[in-house]
């Protein structure tokens, strides 16, 4: 069963998730499911201890991920 | 929760005929028991040389894998004779869930995590293995899932060795070479163009 919201967003963000959408050949409700759990994957591992990273192309830089 | 959702056809090669299946989503404690009552047994008799490469899959641990994450995971299993003939469990977001394909970098897919079929329908276990399309029918439900996701079909995994050729040569996915960063195992794509062919191609 799935279950309907009301999101309120601003310009700016509604503009980023529009341009997201259109990139990604996704509607704005597969889009933000992607990001829920991509946002859950991530929060699960870092609950766990775990450390996520994002490293440059070069990998001249490594930064560690984190979440609010 | 176990539901069936649909009917699929399986080639019962003993009656060189098709047949009826049942697919079902999720998984209960009868299935779980049924896996390791039958499986379990034929991967233990088959000799040491012939072991394959999956006999060691725990799908207890799976199913309640899927169960405590319904957000990104699915479970699927076919079913004929009373007995499980196939099981699949795929993601449906996570870091894994990004195309690493050319033809469409960074995109959203499925990636199918373990793909099973029953050690009765395997020629390389027993000489007369009893249903053939068991592995597709699953591969071609994970497509429907990527569909119905909005990811155009897309699927990555990540292939055992004795499996590369089912997923190079029968389903025509890119085989993207061993990543160093997943135990050596090749990564496969299959992309939106592969998605059309192989649906197109389909019996």
């Amino acid at each position: 069963m799935k279950r309907t919201m009301t999101l309120n967003l601003t310009e700016t963000e509604m503009t980023v998730l529009e341009r997201m959408c259109e990139e990604k050949g996704l509607s704005k409700t597969a889009l933000v499911r992607q990001a829920l759990r991509l946002y859950k994957s991530v929060d699960e591992r870092l609950a766990r201890g775990e450390k996520v990273f994002v490293e440059s192309a070069d990998k001249a830089e490594k930064a560690e991920l984190m979440v609010l | 929760m176990k539901e069936t959702i649909g009917t699929v056809p399986l080639f019962d090669l003993n009656r060189s005929a098709h047949c009826n299946a049942s697919l079902f989503q999720g998984v209960d404690l009868d299935t779980i028991k049924g896996i390791e009552a039958d499986w379990t047994p034929v991967f233990n008799a088959a000799a040491p040389q012939n072991q394959p490469e999956d006999a060691h899959w725990e799908w207890a641990a799976k199913a309640l894998q899927a169960l405590r994450n319904p957000l990104s995971y699915e479970l699927f299993g076919i079913e004929a004779d009373a007995k499980t003939q196939g099981m699949m469990l795929v993601l449906k977001g996570g870091p894994k869930c990004f195309s690493r394909h050319p033809e469409h970098p960074r995109a959203p897919l499925v990636y199918l995590d373990f793909l099973a079929t029953a050690p009765w329908n395997r020629p390389g276990l027993t000489a007369t293995p009893i249903y053939k399309g068991v592995g597709r029918v699953l591969f071609m439900t994970a497509v429907s899932v990527s569909i119905e996701e909005e990811f155009a079909g897309r699927i990555g995994l990540h292939s055992l060795p004795g499996a590369e050729a089912f997923y190079r040569n029968r389903l025509k996915m890119t085989d993207m070479g061993e990543d160093a960063a997943y135990q050596n195992l090749r990564y496969f794509e299959l992309s939106e163009t592969q998605v059309k062919q192989l649906i197109a191609a389909r019996p």
